[in-house]
């Protein structure tokens, strides 16, 4: 694990979950389906990041401090959330920092939750999912699914870290992208991102509650898009509208 | 023994206007350093977006809870649209669990200012899905 970064446990940490990310980026679609799940399953923190890498800040709940980015779980899954935007130039050491961690916990695979910005997304009736995965075995078990792949593009945030060192590290990862605006929170999409994430996983949950708070959770989360809009102009996330040039 | 190398005058102006860009990034950022909600107005801020095209600018601003037929798109000046909705119920801080603010709003309200000249007095706005789309012509040089 990197110094810079620490993962400091609260709780005994189960062995062989499945380790979940939903971090700030396009449409929030990871953060609102991280929340939905910890609220929804019932997950308590079982750790916390400290890091001079993130901003001097604390999330106060009920009057006590908590670190921006921490990891809630059961018996099955680690989820790793983070409740501030995280500049671009330490997503890495944070993600590498995490993805460590799970591994000494020897997690059995990685999911990342996010977004895929469509223009004309509010004319769209029905959101699409798309995976990426770290290997073809893993990828084929998502296509087997019925879980459309992107197949070619870019990839810019939090998961293209995630997804690259998974390679490096040889942990089965999963990237899940739900259709939705660049710009604005999006809790319809992170709706569609969890109907995709039940089909994959054996993590059940129910998705009703989210589209109903849908228009609560568009007003409350003006704040952190706002932030996390000025850290993907800073990343170039736009470059995920590019057209690659093929290479084999 | 290093020698310092003598700059090109495209070398000089070129930083400069690299360090032009960086301090007005800055500068962006700082302006957009207040609260999102003001409580003497009741008003929210909400989100928005603007894309130029060659024939017209197209606004687009997040509504949530927005009442659709009490939406107002009005120009003020010649460069900037000022959009105001009302809420389908009041909103207050302590909805959100924050007790140290005191602060419940009714509408949500914001100021966009057009980067390029356009008609402001020919709009067309759609509302779908609690976003409003605004569009604007763009005015040719020869109009400007």
């Amino acid at each position: 694990m990197t110094a810079e970064v620490e993962v400091i446990e609260k709780k005994e940490i189960p062995s062989g979950a499945a380790m979940l990310f939903g971090f700030p980026d396009v449409g929030l679609v990871g953060v609102i389906a991280a929340s939905h799940l910890v609220s929804e399953l019932n997950l308590t923190e079982v750790a916390y990041m400290d890091s001079r890498l993130l901003p001097p800040l604390i999330v106060l709940h009920e009057g006590l401090p908590h670190s921006p980015i921490r990891i809630f779980g059961n018996h099955d899954i680690l989820l790793a959330v983070s409740e501030t935007a995280i500049s671009a130039d330490t997503i890495r050491p944070i993600m590498h920092a995490l993805i460590d961690w799970g591994r000494n916990k020897r997690v059995r695979k990685m999911v990342s939750m996010s977004g895929i910005p469509v223009q004309d997304r509010q004319d769209i009736k029905k959101l699409k999912v798309f995976a990426a995965a770290s290997n073809s075995e893993v990828l084929k078990t998502v296509q087997d699914k019925g879980v459309e792949v992107l197949k070619e593009g870019y990839m810019v945030g939090p998961q293209a870290i995630m997804m690259q060192y998974c390679v490096k590290k040889d942990i089965p990862a999963i990237t899940l992208l739900a259709q939705c605006f660049f710009n604005y929170p999006d809790p319809e999409a992170a709706a569609e991102l969890l109907k995709e994430l039940t089909n994959i996983t054996k993590i059940k949950v129910d998705v009703s509650n989210l589209l109903e708070k849908g228009e609560e959770i568009r007003l409350r989360a003006r704040d952190i898009m706002r932030r996390t809009r000025q850290e993907m102009s800073k990343m170039k996330k736009t470059q995920e509208y590019d057209i690659p040039l093929y290479v084999s | 023994m290093s020698t310092r190398r003598k700059r090109s005058i495209f070398e000089i102006i070129n930083e400069y206007f690299e360090n032009l860009e960086e301090w007005t990034e800055r500068l962006r950022e700082a302006s957009i350093e207040k609260p999102s909600w003001n409580h003497r107005a009741c008003t929210m801020e909400p989100l928005r977006d603007i894309m130029v095209t060659p024939t017209e600018v197209i606004v687009t601003v997040d509504l949530p809870f927005a009442e659709e037929n009490t939406i107002m798109v009005k120009p003020v000046g010649r460069d900037t649209i000022e959009i105001l909705a009302k809420m389908k119920r009041k909103i207050r801080l302590n909805d959100f669990g924050i007790t140290h603010y005191k602060g419940e709003f009714h509408t949500l309200h914001c100021r966009t200012r057009i980067p390029v000249p356009v008609y402001t007095d020919k709009m067309e706005v759609h509302f779908k899905k609690g976003i409003l789309e605004i569009h604007l012509s763009r005015k040719h040089e020869n109009e400007v």
